[in-house]
């Protein structure tokens, strides 16, 4: 599996879609650090960015590259190589490659403009995000077969991730707002691996104001180290289910 | 000015003409001196540890601390009261009054006299700190009116308490862990200047029905629910500092039906709420700094004829908020980090007008929970279009001539 894993690292190295990410990724931090003095302001603009554009890309290239390996993997899957640990490996060395490339693209900058509790904030949950969805493009490359009908479906999960959700959770607001709504809202977006990545970025910028009115759950929650753990343990089940789902459907599938 | 004249004058007749000076050494007794000596002006107190119960002052007299002594009321009932006019208390420290839900006990208080000056002292672990009641023309200035920080909120009481009083300055002044701050009530033509209200569990100022009073240079930081002001015409705020006043009630500045009030060249910062109009009429507000606040401004649809230019809005979350769609208040000439428009005939002023209420912020204001999803993509997008098409925000709540960049750096 670690071989496996190896070579699948060096391939990526070469990736010349992986290269851009990263330079892509540099740039629009490094501008936005250039072009905004203040650097909270940078951080939150950097922050709707990476929140934006790490699941998308992540999905995306995995969901591509997992095609675009399909012939070294059936390769692989003759040799005396559990497929579990094919599948395992490609998503490790895929993930490892893409978080280098967002610690490189946005970690550099932010340590050297706005190192910080924000700062920090932002680099894990922009990891946190790229593992997610890297797991994510695996489970629908393994499971389609179809490589446009895979990326559509990739799309169409961060469409629904990144928007409809949120539009469906204030619809949601606007349409129970004559009931105890309330406790529910938190935790219904913090089922969305974006929304809670979000959430807890926020948590660190807009604190005067949240701190106003949904204030009590919101900072009760996310605030304490309890809170913070059971997210990032949240963000983890968000990794390990669809590539537990993706190793499953892999160990069953008709090469 | 002539005010102060009048009254530094008073006090000098108070205090000159043909000086008897006794002094109190330690281990002698205030009472005792200001009792047997009748002819003194002046009593100077030794450094020292005086503790005789309730000081009462019942003629004019400067009462002068050296080295800091300490008059302590060891927790009974109050420790000096002023029941004469002309008095002077300078330089001590006092401490030890009770605590009580049926007495305002306090560390000094002047209950109807006229003509007073407490200055320099140190007032601390009190109930009420300094306390005037139906006082004219007196000084307070340069204490340190310091509570005890684990005071529950039930057990402390005002740090500085004026009530029915006139042309009365209170300048320099330190007040920290109280209930509220500065508190005012009735208190009229008077100066509030100079004075540091911090952690106070309540407010760092609290007034009602104080008319024509003016506040300037003052600080008013972490106080439980900030500053709130009610019910009071013809108010000056001019270069005050609200700063990071947290919570879920908590305003930097928060005024109830005032009228005709000036708000000049204060700095509100990292306040949940930096100013929430309620009810008020012609505020002016010009030239403020509105900086990394929750909402920098919530103007309640009920306030008339308020008018808000020369301000800085920077990195705030909300800049402007109301609760309905009638705004009769005018905004012009203000500075708006968000604007994003042009500037073509290069008068200095954008060439459409800057909308400041956004829609998230209105949403907010129908379901505050929807705080939830500040800053998300869908957010950006609907403010985004409200700002090519602006349809949903109030169209009255808008500067017509917002500043491209912040005047004077």
């Amino acid at each position: 599996m670690w071989k496996v894993c190896k070579y699948t690292l060096l391939d990526l190295a070469r990736n010349r879609f992986a290269m851009g990410y990263t330079i892509l990724l540099f740039a629009v931090s490094t501008g936005m650090f250039m072009i905004e003095g203040d650097n909270t302001k940078a951080l939150i603009t950097l922050s709707q960015v990476v929140l934006a554009l790490t699941p998308l890309l992540a999905l995306v290239f995995t969901i591509i590259y997992f095609y675009n390996q399909y012939e070294f993997t059936v390769l692989l899957a003759v040799q005396p190589i559990g497929r579990r640990s094919i599948v395992l490996a490609q998503f490790l060395a895929v993930s490892s490659a893409l978080l280098a490339a967002f610690m490189l693209g946005v970690g550099l900058p932010v340590l050297a403009w706005a190192p910080g509790a924000v700062g920090a904030t932002l680099l894990v949950s922009g990891a946190a995000l790229t593992t997610v969805f890297c797991a994510v493009g695996a489970w629908i490359a393994v499971t389609q077969r179809d490589r446009a009908r895979a990326v559509g479906i990739g799309l169409v999960t961060w469409v629904f991730l990144v928007l409809v959700y949120d539009s469906l959770l204030l619809w949601l607001m606007f349409a129970f707002s004559d009931r105890p709504i309330e406790p529910l809202i938190v935790p219904l977006a913090a089922l969305n691996p974006i929304d809670l990545s979000r959430m807890l970025i926020m948590l660190r910028i807009d604190l005067a104001a949240l701190l106003g009115y949904t204030g009590a759950v919101y900072h009760q929650f996310f605030g304490s180290t309890g809170g913070m753990v059971v997210s990032l343990l949240a963000l983890m089940l968000w990794t390990a289910l669809p590539c537990w789902w993706a190793v499953r459907a892999f160990a069953r599938k008709d090469l | 000015m002539i005010r102060t004249l009048i009254l530094l004058s008073s006090l000098t007749i108070a205090q000159c003409g043909m000086a008897h000076i006794c002094e109190v050494r330690s281990g002698g007794s205030i009472t005792q001196a200001l009792a047997t000596t009748m002819d003194c002006d002046t009593v100077r107190v030794s450094a020292g540890h005086y503790q005789e119960g309730t000081i009462t002052i019942e003629r004019p007299v400067v009462l002068l601390g050296e080295g800091w002594p300490v008059i302590d009321g060891d927790g009974k009932g109050e420790v000096i009261v002023v029941k004469a006019s002309h008095v002077t208390i300078q330089g001590f420290v006092v401490r030890g009054t009770a605590i009580s839900d049926v007495n305002d006990n306090a560390a000094i208080k002047c209950i109807s006299v006229s003509d007073i000056t407490i200055s320099g002292n140190r007032v601390e672990d009190s109930f009420f700190g300094v306390y005037l009641s139906s006082v004219a023309r007196a000084f307070v200035q340069d204490n340190r009116v310091i509570g005890n920080a684990s005071t529950p909120e039930g057990r402390r009481a005002n740090g500085i308490h004026l009530w029915k009083c006139a042309h009365i300055s209170v300048e320099r002044n330190t007040v920290m862990h109280h209930r509220d701050g500065i508190y005012l009530e009735f208190v009229t033509d008077s100066r509030i200047e100079g004075d540091t209200s911090a952690h106070n569990s309540r407010y760092g100022l609290h007034f009602m029905f104080s008319h024509r009073d003016r506040y300037t240079r003052n600080v008013f930081r972490d106080n439980g629910a900030g500053v709130a002001v009610m019910f009071t015409h013809d108010v000056i705020m001019s270069d005050n500092h609200f700063e990071v006043n947290r919570g879920a009630s908590a305003y930097g500045l928060l005024l109830k039906e005032i009228n005709d009030a000036t708000i000049t060249g204060n700095v509100f910062a990292d306040n949940t709420v930096g100013i929430l109009i309620d009810g008020c009429n012609r505020a002016q507000v010009k030239d403020n700094r509105f900086h990394a606040n929750g909402w920098a401004v919530r103007l309640l649809a009920n306030s008339l004829d308020c008018v808000f230019e020369g301000n800085r809005f920077r990195s705030n979350t909300f800049d402007m908020t109301t609760n309905g769609d009638l705004v009769k208040s005018t905004l012009k000439g203000n500075y708006w980090d968000r604007y994003r428009g042009y500037d073509l005939d290069h008068d200095g002023h954008g060439d459409i007008p800057h909308r400041p209420m956004s829609v998230f912020g209105l949403v907010t204001e129908r379901a505050p929970y929807a705080m939830v999803l500040s800053r998300s993509l869908m957010v950006n997008l609907l403010d985004q279009t409200e700002r090519v098409v602006p349809t949903l925000t109030p169209a009255a709540l808008e500067d017509k001539s917002p500043l491209m960049r912040i005047a004077n750096g």
